[in-house]
């Protein structure tokens, strides 16, 4: 069963809202900047794509994640044009990092902190009265997971409107991680650049409305997700494994109900990673071998960052804007493109396409946890 | 009609517990090796405690529940028949709140003393908090849906209920669900500053074996219990009667919530006379845990007992959570006896 999505919000590093973020990417504009967050003497990489809105430079505050959150919860319920009341109304929220960044702050500084603030269900619960709220830890693919497991609450009969988000904010021990664990530190993140060093984070928040189809949301509906393939290598930690990706793939379109070449536009994972780029190049070069034609591509982390939790979401919202407007944004950075995609669609410059129908999500997380999404363009 | 849903193993890791039979007792449990020191392997160093205790629990559910060939490989027989050992259809979902907030609290503290390079690369799939489930689904081959679920105090039955609705949907035929909580100075620190000081807390894992009921009963299983309604709502009253809305007789034992953290324990629900048990009074604040620990628990007695149905309860859902108002939301589940349910005995 197909679902509609009728509400959409989000928060980036270059937009405060779902069209500010989409104009700012078809502009080929980047949030990159010079780290601001934490102590620089700590780290050697430089650079994050951080939304700044801490009190004071150095002053980091706990609960920044749980603002973002709310605020995309709150456009896209204004954008599907119901009131903030979501008691009864299912709502997930797919997340790599919870409230964690907050807990740092308890453990260093001593700042205080509600553990029953971890998770998002108490503000949840306090701003729009939300008592059926689940926090989904799936690392890079939470939101996409929650948005498979949202349409599948549709599809049981168990709710006839669902809320799905996501959000993350920078932890000083995954920044720190990933800059010992990088061979030279990213500057930016540069999808599927020879050139690429590795991955660099992103702060953010995004949400949909999905709503169980019928007539009556039809005509305010910004899309439908056709189907939504979710799975795990179960094979190693944080190295991804190719053939386990085509698999989610190939169950998203079998439940979407289409074929790899019915595909107009892929909105690509692309971390900027050596190892996560070409296991994804490699799933999707091998689900459109015998294709007719190759899709649109593009990879926006290139300028909001990795997003994690929040960047499934984030990616189908781009997805949903460029199959309403025909824009599609460019994927920075990109001047020598690895082998495995010489032959993609895939371009540095933005495009326009008015063809657009069908689009395909790739969200990818540690532990190999895989989730691919399809959505179509309302008629 | 939706698919029904039956548990067929149970495995609990928690010292001086001996199985899930030994979970109906009284008192605190007695003395006992950590049940982590069973674990052999290579990669054990840069497994957090939660990771591990996690382990233990799902190979001894899915031993329970007959899943493992006598080389410890998971098979469910359909290998016999040459489909293969591929487990697309065999997920994982894991319930836990503070697991790994020791990676991420010692983590932060070495950065901010020694910087990152005196950090260990190993370490950062471990700051993902489904870095339990992960490595689950890795040790078995469980390459279905995986989904970890950070949800408060409701987190366990919560989990319960989307293994069931992940089988229901048709992604899975069998979900290994647990829940897990471990104890250590960050997960001290952060639980007592919102004041309980002093309250022990559950330091242990429990596993359970979900399994669409045509699944069990084509390979020749058990079914131990049935998953019948589940309900999160705002107070624990309302989740409670939409649970029950169906049911004429009482359940034969009530399983209750745990305090609200921080806050005044509410009075006691209203339990007629249905025998009611609060399992963190003798394992300690569960968290996460506690409703796998519920229904792991409410499985072994309705098996011990002939009861028809068992009440699992979680979350007071008297408040939106801030300190002394309570829990975000209350979350209630019921288990079926098998027979009830129409399943194998």
């Amino acid at each position: 069963m197909s679902v509609l999505i009728t509400g959409m919000g989000a928060v980036t590093s270059v937009g405060a809202g779902v069209d500010d973020t989409f104009d700012a990417l078809c502009a080929g504009r980047s949030g990159v900047a010079e780290l601001r967050g934490f102590d620089r003497t700590k780290f050697r990489a430089r650079h994050a794509y951080e939304i700044d809105d801490r009190p004071a430079p150095g002053a980091d505050v706990p609960l920044r994640a749980t603002g973002w959150l709310l605020d995309a919860v709150a456009a896209a319920l204004r954008d599907a044009e119901l009131p903030e009341d979501l008691a009864g109304v299912p709502v997930l929220v797919g997340t790599t990092l919870r409230e964690l960044r907050s807990v740092e702050l308890g453990w260093c500084e001593a700042a205080p902190f509600d553990p029953a603030e971890l998770h998002f269900g108490t503000a949840l619960r306090e701003r729009f009265g939300a008592d059926s709220t689940y926090t989904v830890a799936n690392a890079c693919s939470a939101s996409l997971y929650a948005l498979g497991l949202g349409a599948d609450l549709l599809a049981l009969g168990e709710a006839d409107t669902v809320v799905v988000a996501g959000v993350d904010t920078i932890t000083e021990s995954t920044y720190g991680l990933l800059d010992r664990v990088y061979r030279e530190a990213p500057e930016s993140v540069r999808p599927f650049d020879r050139d690429r060093r590795g991955m660099l984070q992103g702060d953010g928040a995004a949400a949909v409305v999905l709503r169980r189809e019928s007539g009556e949301y039809g005509t305010r509906a910004h899309a439908r997700v056709r189907g939504v393939g979710l799975n795990c290598d179960a094979y190693h930690p944080s190295a991804p494994d190719s053939a386990s990706i085509e698999r989610a793939m190939r169950e998203a379109y079998r439940r979407a109900g289409v074929k790899a070449g019915d595909i107009d536009l892929v909105l690509l994972h692309g971390t900027g990673t050596p190892l996560n780029d070409e296991a994804e190049a490699v799933a999707l070069r091998t689900v459109l071998s015998g294709a007719s034609r190759s899709p649109r591509m593009t990879a926006i982390k290139s300028m909001i960052g990795h997003t994690a939790g929040a960047s499934g979401l984030h990616s189908l919202i781009t997805a949903v804007q460029a199959l309403r407007s025909g824009r599609v944004p460019p994927t920075l950075g990109l001047e020598l493109p690895i082998e495995e995609v010489a032959d993609f669609r895939l371009s540095r410059e933005p495009a326009t396409d008015p063809e657009l129908r069908l689009a395909q999500v790739d969200s990818f997380g540690f532990g190999g946890l895989n989730a691919v999404a399809v959505v179509e363009r309302m008629a | 009609m939706r698919t029904r849903v039956v548990i067929s193993g149970l495995g609990t890791a928690l010292a001086g517990v001996s199985g899930p039979g030994a979970l109906l007792g009284a008192g605190a449990p007695a003395a006992g090796p950590d049940p982590v020191s069973t674990l052999r392997g290579p990669g054990l160093r840069y497994k957090d405690r939660a990771t591990k205790l996690a382990l233990c629990a799902a190979e001894r559910a899915l031993r329970d529940a007959g899943l493992l060939d006598a080389d410890g490989a998971v098979s469910d027989g359909s290998e016999k028949d040459g489909s293969g050992a591929d487990r697309p259809d065999f997920g994982v979902v894991v319930s836990t709140n503070w697991g790994n907030v020791d990676t991420v609290c010692d983590t932060s503290a070495t950065i901010r003393e020694r910087g990152y390079a005196a950090t260990s690369p190993m370490l950062l799939p471990n700051t993902a908090s489904n870095v339990t489930a992960s490595w689950v689904a890795i040790t078995h081959g469980l390459r279905g849906a995986n989904v970890t679920l950070c949800n408060g105090p409701t987190s366990g039955l919560d989990a319960v209920h989307w293994a069931r609705n992940l089988i229901a949907s048709g992604r899975l035929t069998r979900a290994l669900v647990i829940g897990v909580e471990p104890v250590n100075a960050p997960v001290e620190r952060l639980v007592g500053g919102a004041g309980d000081e002093g309250v022990p807390l559950l330091d242990g894992a429990v596993a359970l074996v979900a399994e669409a009921e045509e699944a069990v009963l084509a390979r020749g299983g058990r079914s131990l219990a049935a998953v019948g309604p589940y309900a999160r709502r705002s107070d624990l009253g309302a989740a409670v009667s939409e649970v029950r809305r169906h049911e004429t007789a009482p359940p034969g034992l009530w399983y209750l919530p745990e305090p609200p953290l921080g806050a005044v324990a509410p009075a006691r629900p209203d339990q007629g006379s249905v025998p009611t048990h609060d399992l963190s009074a003798r394992f300690g604040r569960c968290s996460g845990a506690l409703g796998v620990l519920q229904c792991v628990a409410a499985t072994a007695e309705l098996v011990r007992t002939g009861h028809t149905s068992v009440l699992a309860s979680a979350g007071h859902g008297t408040g939106p959570g801030r300190q002394g108002t309570g829990d975000d939301a209350a979350a209630a589940l019921l288990l079926l006896s098998s027979s009830a349910s129409g399943g194998a005995p």
